[in-house]
C-alpha cells in the first residue's frame, strides 16, 4: 500500500492530529485530480492501441501459485531489485491509534505493530526489476499476489483471526479489489514460527505417543456396543476378518483355500498389499462402523493391526497382518513414520506463499518499498514470526531476513534532484510515479533531451512485453509494487546512478550514491522520524528532514499528563480554563485532543506534573466543599476521569487490547483508577514541525480536533523560552 | 478494460452451490424461494416484509457472522452458567459482525407452514461518515471461507450491502450532526415566554422582515414577471426557494432567538419553520416556508413527514427490519438464542450490558417473545443432543411421521439458485415441528394464535445455555435423568491445569484417582480445551476438600505434592467466572485462569456466601471436547 492509500483510504476520514502535514492536504487535493488523470489515462488507453500495451498483470492464487512461483524465482535471482507492495484490510485498530505528533519513538512503534498483528494482508505484490544492457532499459515483472490466512493446519487459532477496518476495505472495494478471488483463491501462509510451532507440537505428538498410537483414533474409543446394530455388524465383521486372517495362514500352510467373499462385501474388504504385508482395505464404511471394526480387531486379533494411512485422495483405511510380534512392531513404527511423514508433508505444503518471502530473503536482493515501514512490519510478523516489543529488537532482527531495504518515500524526500522535479509537491506514490515516469504513467512519448534522463521499463507478463505497460490498476498491489520500483529506477538515475556505463547489471546495494539511504525507513511519516534499520535507533542527523522543518517545537514527554474520562463535551478550551486556575495562566503550553474522550495536557514545567496528578488524588479523596469548589472539580466531575503520565500512554498503546474510545481502552488495560506516577524517562526533546497546523483546520479536523495553543499573546512575552509561538495562527483560526 | 477484467474474476462459482448437494430436509426438493436483499432492492422489499410480518404469527432469524469464538473453550460450553454464557455470547457479538441476516415471517396452519424466506446482506458502511456503525470488526478465516463454499458473493456483500444505524448510534448520530434539513420540522414549545427589550426588538425587526417577505411572494404570484426582475426581487428579500414553494432563510446566533423567532411565527398559519442545522451542532438559521393555503400547508407537512422518513431509513437502514419486527410484537423464533440475540442486541439497539439480567431485561423491551428452537428440543428428551438443524429435523422426521409441508408463495425471478439464508427455512420448520408435538400451536386452522400464547409464553425467553427445563427451574438439587444429564451445583466443579503435556481425560482420571482419597469418590474429568481439563465430584464437599490440599501444596499426599511441583493448578468454578467477567479472553483457558488468581490475590476475597448456581451435567455432551 502507498503512502497516498494510506492517508487517503484510512487516515481522511477520522483526521484527529495536532497538526495534519501540509503535504496530507495538498495529497488530498492532489488526489481528486489523480482520479481524473487516471481515467483520462485509461480513456487513452483504450483509444489508441499502439502506443500503450494493456495486458492484464499478472494475477498470482492458489490455481497458478506452484508455476509462478518457479517462474518468480527465475526472475528474482536475475533481478537488480525487488519492489514490493502490500494491501492490508485496515490500518488502525482504534482512532487513538493513529500517529499523533505527541507519539514518542517507541509509542510510534507500539502503534504499527499493533497495526500489523490485527489487520490481514490481502494483496502482495511483488516486482522484480532487471538491467538489460543490450536493450538499454529494466524489464520488470509485476506479479499480484492473492493471499489469505486460510487455516490449512490444525494450530493457534487465533493467528487465523484479523481485524477488518470498515473504511478500509471501503477503500479497497472503491477500487474493485476482488474480496471473493481473495477469499475463495488467495494462497495461504505459514509463518517461520508458526511451522517450527508446528513441527515441534507434530514431534511431541510421536514422540510421546506409545507403540500402540498407530491409531488414528484417540484412546477414547471403547464405544461399548449399546445398539443392537452395532452387535449384529461387529459379529459379522469379525467373522469376515476371521476368515480372512485363516485364509492367509492357510496360504502359509501350503493349503489352497481362497477366501470367499460375496460380491458387495468384495467392494467393501479388498485384499492388498501393504509395506510387504497382506492387508485388508476398507472401503465405503461409515466412521461409526470403522470405529467399530476397530474394536473387533483390537480385541479380537493379535497380529491384525488397525492402521489409517494416507492415499492420494483421501485417508485410508487397512487391517494389516504382521507375522510376530516383532514384525509388529516393527509395522507399528513404519505406521508411525509414515504418519509423522505425512503431517510434515502437510505442514510444509502449508507454508504457501511464505516461499516467496523465503525467496526473496535467500537471494538477499534489495528490496524497495514506498513508506514502508507498516509493509515491512506485516511481512515480519506474517511470514517470519511475532513482532519484538522494541523497535530496535526489530529492526535488526529484519535485517537478518532482509539487508537491503531502501524506500522511494526516503529517497525522494532526501534528494534535491527528485524535490526539484516533484516541485515540492507531495510524495505520495502515484504523483511520483505521474512526475518522474510520465513516458510510463501515461504512455505519453517524450522526445529529445527530455527524454534521454528518462529511465526505460519494459514491463513482462508471461510472454507479453511492453515499454508503455500500464494497468491502472491504482492500488492494487502488483501495480503499486511496480509503480515503485519505476520510482526508485528513475530517483537512482537522477540521484547519478548510471545505468547505461555497466556492462552488466549494477550492484546497487552496494552502489556509493545509494549507500546514505539504504536501510532508512519512516517509523512514522507524521512526525518524519527515521529509523535507521542497522542500528534500530532514530535518525538525528536526519537527511531526509527538508519536508520537515520551518518552526519546531519541542514535545517534552515528562511535561505531559494524560487525562481521560472527564465529562463528555468538555472542551479543550474550558480544560485549559480549569487548569490555569489552579496552576497559573502560563502552565499549560498545549492540550490535545487524542479523542473526544482523551487529552493530553503539557505543562510548562514538569513538577507541575506530579503536582496535578498529587492534587487530583488529594480532591477526589476529600469530599469537602472547598473541594467540591475548586476549579478542577468541573474537570474531575462524574468522578470517572482519570490522570497519568506519558508512560502509561505506551502501557495503554502496547496493549493488545483495542476499544474504539482511549477512556474505554484505557479502562480495559486495567489501569488503576489513579494510576500511579511511574517515574517518566526523560526523552530526548523531539523536534515537531507545527507549522502546518495552519492546514490542519479542514472542516472535518475542526469537528474532531480542538487546539488550544499555548500561550495567550500578554502572556508570550513573559515567556520567551518557549517556542510554541507557531501555534498562535492554529488558535486564531480556532476562535473563528 | 481494468474494471472488467476484475469483473471477470469476480464471477461467483455456481457449481458447488447445487440445492441437491445439501440433504436432510425436504427442503431440498424445491427450489429455494429466499428472497436476497441488498441496497438496491431494500426499500422496495422493506414494504413487502411489512405486511408479511404484520400477517404472519411466528419470525425466524438467523445471523451469519465473521465469526463465533477465537479458542475452544470461549464457545458456549455445556457447563457454562446462564452469565458466564452470556458474557462468552457478549464477547463474540462485540468483536465479530454479521454478513448476512435471514429473517422469515411464517404461519403455521394445520399441516402446513406458509413462510416468506429473506435474506438480508449487510455491510457496517459507515454513511454517515461518523465512524458508525462499526470502526471495525474482526473476521475468522474459517467462516469466510465456509461462505466462500456456499458461493456467498463477498464482493456484492462489501459493495452492495445494507448499512445500519444501532437505536443508541442513531441518537448519538442526531447529538453529532444536529437536525439534518427535512427531520427539522418543528412546533414551537407552548409555553409563552417573557420577552426583555432586546428580545422584542429583535422579534419585531422579524416580523417586519417576514411581512415584507411574505408581500413580495404573494405580490409576484399575482404578477407575471420578468425572469430578471423576479430573481432580483428574491435577491433584495432574501427569499429562496423550497421545493415548489418560497422560502426565507434567517441566520440565528442562539437558542434564544430560535425560540423567539418560532413564538413569532405562530401568528403566521401559512408559514412553516424548518431548522437549517450547524455543522458543529445546535442550529445555525431557521428556514421559513410559504404555503399558499391551510391544504397547502397539511399537503406540505406531509412532504416533510415523508422526507423525514426516507430520511430515516438512510439512517437506519436494515434496523429498519428489526424495528418492525420489534413492534409486531410477534414471537421470535431463533437457533441458540443467546448468541443471536446478543448480536442483535449490540449492533441494532445498544451496546450490551453487562450483565444477563440487564440484557435480559433491555432485550424484552424490544422483543416480547423469543423462543430457542434449540430450547424447544430439549423439552424432546432424546433430542437433546442434537445441535444441529438438519440433524435435528431429520430426527423429528423418523420419530414423529406427521406430514409437514413448507409453503413459500413468494416467486423470485431469475434461476440463480438462492441458498444464503436457508437456516431460517429449517428454524421455521424445526420450530412448526416442535411447537405439533409438544402441542403449543393449535392444530385447527380456524383458532388463532393467541389462545396459544399462554402455552408459548412458557418456553419464551430462556436464555439458559444449559436449558434446564422451564419446569425444573423450581427445584434446586434434583437430578434430571433423561439419559445421562445430571443437575449438579458449579461448587462440585474444579478446574485443573498445569498437568504434563498433552493428557486425555481418561489418563487425567486415572492420575487423580490414585493420588488422593478425594478422588476415590465419583467423579467425572473433561477437558475444557487442550491443557485445561474440569472435575467433577458427584459427592458434596468433596470439591471443597481437593482445593484445600491443592492450597496447602500437597501436604500429607506425595502425589499430589508432585502434581503440584510439576505445575499442577486448580481453581474453582468462581475463578472461571471472573475470567469471563474481567475479560480475560485469554487463547488457553489455563492461562486465563491463572491470571484471574493473580488479580484476585490484590482483591480481597469476595463474599463466599453468594449462593451457586447449578449446571446440567450431560456425560455425552462433554465427550467431544475430548476432540478438540
Amino acid at each position: 500500500m502507498n503512502s497516498s492509500s494510506k492517508f487517503y483510504g484510512t487516515k481522511i476520514p477520522v483526521v484527529r492530529m495536532l497538526v495534519v502535514m501540509k503535504n496530507l492536504f495538498t495529497i488530498r487535493a492532489f488526489h481528486k485530480s489523480l482520479i481524473s488523470l487516471s481515467s483520462s489515462t485509461r480513456h487513452f488507453c483504450c483509444s489508441s492501441s499502439s502506443s500503450a500495451s494493456t495486458f492484464a498483470i499478472k494475477n498470482v492464487t492458489k490455481s497458478n501459485f506452484e508455476s509462478a512461483l518457479n517462474d518468480l524465482r527465475l526472475y528474482v535471482k536475475d533481478a537488480d531489485f525487488v519492489a514490493v507492495d502490500l494491501e492490508m484490510t485496515g490500518v488502525t485498530s482504534a482512532p487513538w491509534r493513529e500517529s499523533f505528533e505527541l507519539d514518542r519513538f517507541d509509542i510510534q512503534y507500539l502503534k504499527v505493530k499493533d497495526s500489523a498483528e490485527k489487520f490481514a494482508a490481502v494483496q502482495f505484490g511483488v516486482c522484480p526489476f532487471r538491467w538489460e544492457p543490450h536493450r538499454q532499459s529494466f524489464v520488470a515483472h509485476p506479479h499480484n499476489f492473492y493471499i489469505f490466512p486460510r487455516q490449512e493446519i490444525k494450530g493457534d487459532d487465533t493467528s487465523y483471526e484479523f481485524l477488518c477496518q470498515t473504511t478500509s476495505i471501503n477503500f479497497l472495494a472503491k477500487y474493485q479489489f476482488d474480496f471473493n478471488l481473495c477469499i475463495r483463491e488467495g494462497v495461504s501462509y505459514l509463518s517461520r514460527s508458526q511451522e517450527k510451532e508446528a513441527l515441534g507440537r507434530l514431534n511431541a505428538r510421536y514422540k510421546d505417543r506409545l507403540l500402540d498410537s498407530s491409531s488414528c483414533w484417540r484412546e477414547g474409543v471403547d464405544t461399548k456396543l449399546v445398539r443392537v446394530a452395532d452387535i449384529l455388524f461387529s459379529e459379522r465383521l469379525k467373522n469376515k476378518i476371521a476368515e480372512w486372517h485363516d485364509g492367509l495362514l492357510g496360504d502359509r500352510n501350503g493349503a489352497s483355500q481362497t477366501w470367499k467373499t460375496s460380491n458387495d462385501s468384495k467392494q467393501q474388504l479388498k485384499t492388498i498389499f501393504f509395506k510387504m504385508r497382506p492387508a485388508l482395505d476398507l472401503t465405503g464404511f461409515t466412521s461409526h462402523q470403522l470405529r467399530l471394526i476397530q474394536l473387533v480387531v483390537k480385541n479380537h486379533f493379535e497380529d491384525l493391526v488397525y492402521a489409517c494411512v494416507a492415499g492420494e485422495s483421501s485417508s485410508q483405511q487397512l487391517i494389516v497382518y504382521a507375522d510376530s510380534a516383532s514384525d509388529r512392531d516393527l509395522l507399528m513404527k513404519e505406521l508411525k513414520d509414515c504418519l509423522c511423514k505425512e503431517a510434515e508433508m502437510k505442514i510444509k505444503a502449508a507454508i504457501g506463499f511464505r516461499h516467496v518471502i523465503d525467496l526473496l530473503s535467500s537471494e538477499k536482493k534489495l528490496i524497495v518499498g514506498h513508506n514502508s515501514f507498516l509493509d515491512i512490519a506485516h511481512i515480519y510478523r506474517k511470514f517470519i514470526g511475532p513482532l519484538p516489543s522494541t523497535a530496535k529488537e526489530c529492526v535488526i532482527s529484519i535485517q537478518k531476513f532482509f539487508p537491503y531495504i531502501v524506500d522511494t518515500k526516503v529517497l525522494l524526500n532526501a534528494s534535491t534532484v527528485c524535490q526539484k522535479i516533484l516541485k515540492k509537491s507531495s510524495t505520495s506514490l502515484s504523483k511520483a510515479f505521474a512526475l518522474l515516469c510520465p513516458q510510463i504513467a501515461s504512455g505519453v512519448k517524450t522526445s529529445g533531451l527530455a527524454d534521454k534522463r528518462l529511465v526505460k521499463v519494459e514491463v513482462q507478463v508471461d510472454n507479453k512485453r511492453s515499454l508503455n505497460w500500464n494497468s491502472g490498476a491504482k492500488h492494487e498491489a502488483g501495480y503499486d509494487a511496480f509503480m515503485t520500483g519505476c520510482v526508485f529506477a528513475q530517483a537512482c538515475s537522477h540521484l547519478g546512478v548510471d545505468f547505461t556505463l555497466n556492462p552488466s547489471s549494477v550492484d546497487l546495494s552496494h552502489h556509493e550514491k545509494l549507500q546514505e539511504y539504504i536501510n532508512l525507513l519512516y517509523l512514522s511519516w507524521i512526525n518524519g522520524d527515521i529509523i535507521d534499520l542497522k542500528t534500530g535507533e532514530r535518525k538525528t542527523d536526519s537527511i531526509c528532514s527538508k519536508g520537515f522543518k520551518a518552526h519546531h517545537s519541542k514535545i517534552l514527554f515528562s511535561n505531559t499528563v494524560l487525562l481521560w474520562g472527564f465529562p463528555a463535551k468538555l472542551k479543550a478550551s474550558e480544560i485549559r480554563e480549569c487548569f490555569c486556575k489552579v496552576f497559573g495562566s502560563s502552565s499549560i503550553t498545549f492540550i490535545y485532543h487524542l479523542d473526544k474522550t482523551a487529552v493530553f495536557i503539557q505543562f510548562s514545567k514538569e513538577e507541575l506534573v506530579s503536582d496535578f496528578l498529587v492534587l487530583k488524588e488529594t480532591l477526589e479523596r476529600s469530599n469537602d466543599p472547598i473541594s467540591v469548589l475548586h476549579p478542577l472539580s468541573k474537570v474531575l466531575q462524574g468522578g470517572r476521569t482519570r490522570a497519568a503520565s506519558y508512560e502509561v500512554y505506551k502501557q495503554i498503546c502496547s496493549s493488545t487490547i483495542s476499544k474504539v474510545f482511549f477512556a474505554d481502552q484505557a479502562e480495559a488495560v486495567g489501569i488503576e483508577w489513579n494510576a500511579k506516577l511511574s517515574k517518566p524517562v526523560l526523552e530526548v526533546e523531539r523536534q515537531v514541525d507545527f507549522e502546518a497546523s495552519e492546514n490542519q483546520l479542514d472542516t472535518d479536523a475542526r469537528n474532531e480536533t480542538e487546539i488550544v495553543s499555548g500561550i495567550d499573546p500578554p502572556l508570550y512575552m513573559h515567556s520567551p523560552t518557549d517556542e510554541l509561538d507557531s501555534l498562535c495562527p492554529a488558535e486564531a483560526q480556532m476562535s473563528k | 478494460m481494468l474494471l472488467q477484467r476484475r469483473l471477470l474474476c469476480t464471477q461467483v462459482p455456481k457449481r458447488s452451490i447445487h440445492p441437491t448437494h445439501h440433504q436432510n430436509s425436504n427442503l431440498n426438493n424445491k427450489k429455494w424461494a429466499i428472497k436476497q436483499v441488498t441496497k438496491s432492492n431494500f426499500a422496495e422489499t422493506l414494504e413487502e416484509i411489512k405486511t408479511h410480518i404484520f400477517n404472519s404469527d411466528f419470525i425466524a432469524v438467523s445471523l451469519q457472522k465473521t465469526g463465533a469464538f477465537s479458542s475452544p473453550w470461549q464457545k458456549v460450553l455445556p457447563f457454562d452458567t446462564a452469565e458466564v454464557a452470556y458474557l462468552k455470547a457478549k464477547y463474540a457479538a462485540e468483536r465479530f459482525q454479521v454478513l448476512q441476516f435471514a429473517v422469515c415471517p411464517f404461519s403455521v396452519k394445520s399441516s402446513k407452514i406458509i413462510a416468506h424466506p429473506y435474506n438480508f446482506h449487510l455491510f457496517p458502511r459507515d454513511e454517515l461518515k461518523m465512524g458508525m456503525p462499526s470502526y471495525s470488526f474482526f473476521c475468522q478465516s474459517s467462516y469466510l471461507t465456509a461462505m466462500a463454499q456456499e458461493g456467498f458473493d463477498f464482493n456484492a456483500c462489501i459493495y452492495d450491502g445494507i448499512s445500519y444505524l444501532s437505536r443508541a448510534q442513531e441518537l448519538a448520530a442526531k447529538d453529532r450532526t444536529g437536525n439534518p434539513l427535512p427531520r427539522s420540522y418543528m412546533k414551537p414549545s407552548q409555553s409563552p415566554t417573557v420577552y426583555s427589550v432586546a428580545d422584542s426588538m429583535f422579534v419585531d425587526r422579524i416580523k417586519s422582515r417576514i411581512k415584507i417577505w411574505k408581500r413580495t411572494c404573494q405580490d409576484s404570484e399575482k404578477k407575471t414577471e420578468d425572469d430578471l426582475i423576479s430573481t432580483l426581487r428574491k435577491i433584495v428579500s432574501g427569499g429562496e426557494v423550497f421545493g415548489s414553494r418560497p422560502s426565507l432563510s434567517i441566520d440565528i446566533c442562539s437558542e434564544r432567538q430560535v425560540q423567539l423567532i418560532l413564538e413569532t411565527l405562530q401568528e403566521f398559519t401559512d408559514l412553516v419553520p424548518l431548522l437549517v442545522p450547524a455543522k458543529v451542532g445546535g442550529s445555525q438559521a431557521i428556514r421559513v416556508v410559504l404555503t399558499s393555503s391551510k391544504e397547502d400547508r397539511n399537503v406540505f407537512e406531509k412532504e416533510l413527514q415523508l422526507m423525514e422518513e426516507e430520511h430515516n431509513m438512510q439512517v437506519r437502514g436494515f434496523r429498519e427490519v428489526v424495528d418492525l419486527i420489534s413492534t409486531s410484537q410477534k414471537p421470535v423464533v431463533a437457533h441458540n438464542a443467546i448468541n443471536e440475540f446478543a448480536f442483535i442486541h449490540s449492533k441494532f439497539i445498544a451496546p450490551l450490558p453487562s450483565t444477563v439480567d440487564e440484557f435480559r431485561s433491555s432485550l424484552c423491551s424490544v422483543f416480547s417473545h423469543i423462543v430457542d428452537v434449540n430450547h424447544l428440543m430439549r423439552e424432546i428428551g432424546p433430542l437433546n443432543k442434537v445441535n444441529n438443524l438438519p440433524a435435528a429435523i431429520l430426527y423429528l422426521k423418523r420419530r414423529f411421521t406427521r406430514p409437514l409441508h413448507m409453503e413459500i408463495p413468494q416467486h423470485i425471478d431469475g434461476d440463480e439458485v438462492r441458498v444464503h439464508g436457508r437456516d431460517v427455512l429449517r428454524i421455521s420448520e424445526l420450530f412448526a415441528k416442535l411447537c405439533l408435538i409438544l402441542r403449543i400451536v393449535p392444530e385447527s386452522p380456524e383458532a388463532d394464535y393467541s389462545t396459544s400464547s399462554s402455552t408459548l409464553e412458557c418456553y419464551a425467553n430462556v436464555f439458559n445455555p444449559c436449558f434446564i427445563s422451564s419446569s425444573d427451574l423450581l427445584d434446586d438439587d434434583v437430578n434430571i435423568s433423561t439419559e445421562k444429564t445430571r443437575r449438579i451445583s458449579v461448587a462440585n466443579l474444579v478446574f485443573l491445569w498445569g498437568f504434563r503435556g498433552m493428557m486425555s481425560a481418561r489418563k487425567l482420571k486415572s492420575l487423580l484417582k490414585g493420588s488422593h482419597e478425594v478422588f476415590s469418590g465419583e467423579i467425572d474429568v473433561r477437558l475444557a480445551d487442550r491443557n485445561c481439563a474440569i472435575v467433577v465430584f458427584w459427592a458434596p464437599g468433596f470439591a471443597e476438600r481437593f482445593l484445600k490440599v491443592m492450597n496447602s501444596g500437597g501436604t500429607n499426599c506425595e502425589p499430589i505434592k508432585d502434581m503440584i511441583s510439576e505445575g499442577l493448578r486448580a481453581a474453582c468454578y468462581r475463578t472461571y467466572k471472573r475470567v469471563c467477567e474481567l475479560s480475560i479472553w485469554e487463547p488457553s483457558l489455563a492461562d486465563a485462569l491463572e491470571k484471574a488468581l493473580e488479580e484476585a490475590s490484590d482483591l480481597p476475597e469476595a463474599n463466599s456466601e453468594e449462593e451457586l448456581p447449578a449446571i446440567c451435567w450431560d456425560n455425552d455432551e462433554l465427550t467431544n471436547l475430548d476432540d478438540l
